[in-house]
């Protein structure tokens, strides 16, 4: 709630420095006479009263006389409450103003609250009672298209700041995440080695090398992870595509005509010169080569 | 209109003797009863019959602002006892024709924004035909259609109104604070007005200002009608608007003339400050100038010595 003052605002010192600067002996900077400016908020006042000023005591509470009710007049002709102001309101200080004048205002109704409820007489409206309002219906709906758009630009500001912070925390979650993948490995290795060892103390040797074959099959599954059989250094498809091709046996006529199919044999994006490279695995891998063929070859050579 | 106003006198007249009868014959009440006969004296304790009939004539100055007529015509939707009129030409002559103004309109007291140089607005609270009156310079306006008083009350309720203690010291805040209740009440039983009071109005004294405040009185979650101790702690307030702040500049012994009764002593006009704030602005060059002037002539009557050294390498 800021007020704003209307009107230019200028400091009683200013005006004092003014009469000051006629003769040049008064030398204020600029800087300091805005400050003042800013500071002084009620200044369109002078600092001493002025000596000549009017005041007719007797002629006021004379008129006061003349224009007042009379006394007994009831309260509720008047409906006028005094609220004692505990301190001396900065006027300046916008929030404490309006804090000290709307305590006044609340203690004034809680006040009159009392009284009317002593005297009996109706104080809030029902709330089935509908009149025309002091601002119109058009007038209230922008008022609310107003608190409503503060509220979802605050909310969206709100989203905003938990994204960044969220990016920043980003790092350090994966950081954590690869630091207990890394400790659950090492925990499980442990738990088998132990339990290798409980087995052949045991001397369950038989159907040790079942079991030791299951769990090294878990850890095989892992290690493939990192390395796919027969999927190029480079491939970035990461040979989903062939996986893919196995899962669907019905279409597989179809797919092996597909993109999919197209990328997992020959490759997609990467480097060109890594994918056609040899490595261990092509090397050893025979599926290139047909049995029958050499067959056939055998019957020519006869 | 004549036959409005003529109304208005036949209605006043027997207004005290109907008063005597009614209290004689009458020994039951009832607001109905009353209101057909379109007069509704009130007895009090001692027998004295009170009735406000105070009616408020609004208006303004040519020239007015746009936000400073808001300002008066948000007012006018605070106020369901005034009268509003067409703007008036504000000459020296002003407080004559708002005299006879006054009286056409059949009203008593006078509230007139004069605005000038479409910049500094000035209220007028006058009572008419023989009351005093009192000059504002009013600051800080907010009228009600800003969008940041989200309260709404009902038009034509009531207002209480607040005042804070400071108003009961001297007799010049007294009389204004007479003359506040007395235009910005609404009358009770007016025609107008509705028999609830949902907002609540006040005024304050801060640095020898008026600052004035308008607020709903709300109670939520609770069907009105029984609002209890408990929910006196529930109240909350809403400000509805308009806001402003008073600054007296004199009171007059009649309506828009008369003797001077008050002077603020404080007060500088708007025109004095901006001649002030002008003449710093001026002030600003003249003293370069001056400065400029006096190093020169400070030059000139300490001149230097000449330098011993001064042509030691021309020589070689």
């Amino acid at each position: 709630m800021v007020v704003v003052k209307d009107g230019p605002i200028v400091s009683d010192e200013e005006a004092a420095n003014h009469d000051g600067m006629e003769d040049l002996d008064v030398e204020v900077s600029e800087s300091e006479a805005e400050s003042e400016e800013e500071d002084d908020d009620d200044a369109v006042k002078l600092v001493e009263p002025s000596k000549n000023s009017i005041y007719n005591r007797e002629g006021l509470l004379d008129k006061l006389g003349d224009i007042s009710w009379p006394e007994d007049v009831g309260w509720l002709h008047k409906l006028s409450i005094d609220i004692h102001q505990e301190q001396e309101v900065d006027v300046n200080d916008d929030l404490n103003r309006e804090l000290a004048l709307y305590t006044q205002a609340l203690e004034g109704t809680r006040q009159a609250f009392v009284k009317f409820e002593s005297m009996g007489r109706p104080f809030l409206r029902p709330t089935d009672y509908y009149a025309e309002m002091v601002k119109s219906d058009n007038h209230m709906e922008k008022v609310k298209g107003r608190l409503l758009a503060e509220k979802r630009r605050i909310e969206e500001a709100e989203e905003r700041r938990k994204a960044r912070e969220n990016k920043k925390m980003g790092k350090q979650v994966q950081a954590q995440k690869l630091k207990e993948r890394a400790k659950q490995k090492k925990e499980e290795v442990e738990s088998v080695k132990k339990w290798r060892k409980q087995r052949q103390q045991s001397g369950f040797s038989e159907k040790d090398g079942t079991m030791e074959l299951a769990f090294e099959e878990g850890n095989a599954f892992e290690r493939s992870n990192k390395r796919r059989p027969g999927v190029a250094p480079g491939d970035r498809s990461g040979g989903k595509a062939r996986q893919g091709v196995g899962k669907g046996k019905k279409g597989a006529d179809k797919k092996r005509k597909g993109r999919d199919f197209k990328d997992s044999k020959f490759g997609f994006g990467g480097k060109k010169g890594l994918k056609k490279q040899n490595t261990a695995d092509t090397t050893n891998d025979l599926r290139g080569f047909n049995k029958s063929d050499s067959s056939k070859n055998l019957k020519r050579k006869r | 209109m004549g036959k409005k106003r003529k109304h208005a006198e036949v209605v006043a007249v027997p207004i005290v003797k109907k008063d005597e009868i009614d209290s004689l014959e009458r020994p039951q009440r009832t607001l109905f009863g009353w209101k057909d006969k379109n007069v509704e004296p009130e007895k009090q304790t001692d027998g004295t019959i009170f009735r406000n009939k105070e009616k408020v004539l609004v208006t303004c100055s040519r020239r007015i602002n746009f936000r400073y007529r808001h300002l008066m015509l948000n007012l006018v939707s605070l106020l369901p006892h005034c009268k509003k009129d067409n703007k008036v030409e504000s000459k020296t002559t002003k407080g004559a024709t708002l005299n006879e103004l006054v009286e056409l309109k059949s009203c008593s007291s006078c509230l007139f924004f004069e605005c000038r140089k479409h910049k500094d607005l000035y209220l007028w609270m006058a009572k008419c035909p023989n009351g005093p009156s009192i000059k504002f310079l009013v600051d800080a306006v907010h009228t009600m259609e800003e969008l940041k008083l989200t309260g709404n009350h009902l038009n034509g309720s009531r207002p209480l109104l607040t005042f804070s203690t400071n108003f009961d010291g001297n007799p010049h805040w007294k009389l204004i604070k007479e003359m506040i209740t007395q235009i910005f009440g609404t009358p009770k039983d007016h025609r107008k007005s509705k028999p609830f009071h949902d907002h609540v109005f006040v005024f304050s004294i801060a640095d020898d200002h008026i600052w004035f405040r308008n607020y709903q009185i709300s109670c939520p979650h609770t069907g009105v009608d029984k609002i209890d101790r408990g929910g006196l702690d529930k109240l909350t307030l809403i400000e509805v608007g308009p806001r402003f702040c008073l600054n007296p500049i004199k009171i007059f012994g009649g309506s828009f003339g008369g003797p001077t009764l008050y002077e603020n002593p404080y007060y500088v006009a708007p025109n004095q400050v901006r001649a002030l704030e002008k003449r710093q602005k001026a002030g600003k060059y003249a003293k370069k100038v001056k400065a400029k002037t006096r190093r020169k002539m400070h030059e000139l009557s300490n001149p230097l010595e000449p330098d011993e050294f001064a042509d030691m390498w021309k020589e070689e």
